[in-house]
């Protein structure tokens, strides 16, 4: 229970949950991308860096 | 004392008074501003809850265009945390009294915008009420910047994943014997997450973005810097009548969320915050004889 707790509460889970979806959204509402598959992998390299660096370091943008 | 504190404390005859001729008579003015419901803060509190809500509806079904939608909730977030400061001080009803049930009701209710929980809220301000300025024990002393650029600067730094600025506050629940409202937090929190994620993974996350998640971002900055922040600033006095100053905002006093006042409520919790100004402008002559840092208000 505790393990799942803090899985919800992490960064990773925010990323995938919200930021990731967030920015797929994003990039077809302002027409940036068409809303095709591929706009979900764009979406996903845009996010994971800030995600990694949130998980691994503790900061969404790397200082802290 | 009776005659001198019934006296209305002028320029001529304030400096007259000894420190116990001061302290009744301080005493006497905040009391006529006790004892009093702030009904205005009980319908701000249920009435930007219902307008937040509204705007769900209003938006995701194209009645209102989502720019408004986020301009009206981030106005929402901003005035949620007043509503239930005044209930987290009691200030509606104390214990015991007929309209308790209504104070805890508006506590809970006026947070729903901002997802913070209300008995969490209480107990942790409550800290810092006791040890304002205390760089251990003052929950809300992480705020302490040396201008409005480094409080925003540090700002961002605590809201990241791996800041230690909110130990403070589960410290504290650990020290007061309240770890039991970590429970609260952790249910809020759940909900709060879960409609983020929800509402995204179903095709509205700019909708969760900006009717929630930003404003109650943006939200939090603006509270903290004219709650925390600015009265307190430069967060190095500890004492009853130096721990909190005066100031006045260039942007007013509804801007800054009554906060140039808020030296009052620190010496007297109880008094609504909508009352003062009023005792504030009753009590300046003794502030001033304390030697409080009322500014240029």
């Amino acid at each position: 229970m505790q393990h799942l707790i803090k899985f919800i509460f992490s960064s990773t889970a925010f990323a995938i949950g919200f930021l990731w979806p967030l920015v797929a959204q994003t990039l077809v509402a302002t027409n940036t991308m068409p809303a095709e598959p591929q706009v979900w992998v764009v979406a996903a390299l845009i996010v994971a860096p800030f995600a990694a660096s949130a998980q691994l370091r503790g900061s969404w943008i790397w200082v802290r | 004392m009776g005659q001198v504190v019934d006296q209305t404390v002028t320029s001529e005859n304030w400096n007259e008074l000894t420190d116990d001729q001061l302290d009744v008579l301080e005493r006497k003015i905040a009391g006529k501003y006790l004892r009093i419901v702030p009904w205005g803060a009980v319908v701000w509190g249920f009435g930007n809850t219902l307008v937040w809500l509204s705007l769900w509806p209003l938006v995701l079904l194209d009645i209102m265009p989502l720019w408004l939608g986020f301009i009206i909730a981030t106005l929402n977030c901003s005035a949620a945390y007043l509503p239930s400061h005044e209930a987290q001080h009691s200030i509606i009803a104390g214990k015991g009294k007929p309209l308790r049930w209504l104070n805890e009701l508006l506590g809970h209710v006026s947070l729903i915008p901002f997802a913070a929980p209300f008995r969490f809220m209480r107990a942790t301000h409550m800290e810092h009420h006791k040890h304002t300025n205390d760089p251990d024990l003052d929950v809300d002393y992480g705020v302490t910047a040396r201008n409005g650029w480094h409080f925003l600067y540090k700002s961002i730094l605590r809201r990241q994943p791996g800041s230690k600025g909110k130990e403070a506050y589960s410290a504290a629940l650990a020290r007061t014997g309240q770890n039991y409202i970590m429970l609260d937090a952790l249910i809020i929190n759940i909900v709060y997450i879960s409609v983020l994620f929800g509402m995204a993974w179903t095709g509205h996350a700019i909708e969760a973005a900006l009717l929630w998640w930003l404003p109650k971002n943006i939200s939090l900055v603006y509270i903290e810097h004219y709650l925390s922040w600015m009265p307190h600033h430069p967060g190095k006095e500890t004492s009853r009548y130096g721990d909190t100053r005066a100031f006045k905002s260039k942007l007013g006093n509804i801007v800054s969320m009554g906060m140039q006042y808020h030296i009052i409520h620190h010496l007297y919790p109880r008094i609504p915050l909508s009352l003062t100004p009023a005792a504030y402008r009753e009590l300046k002559p003794i502030l001033q004889r304390k030697g409080c840092d009322l500014g240029e208000l």
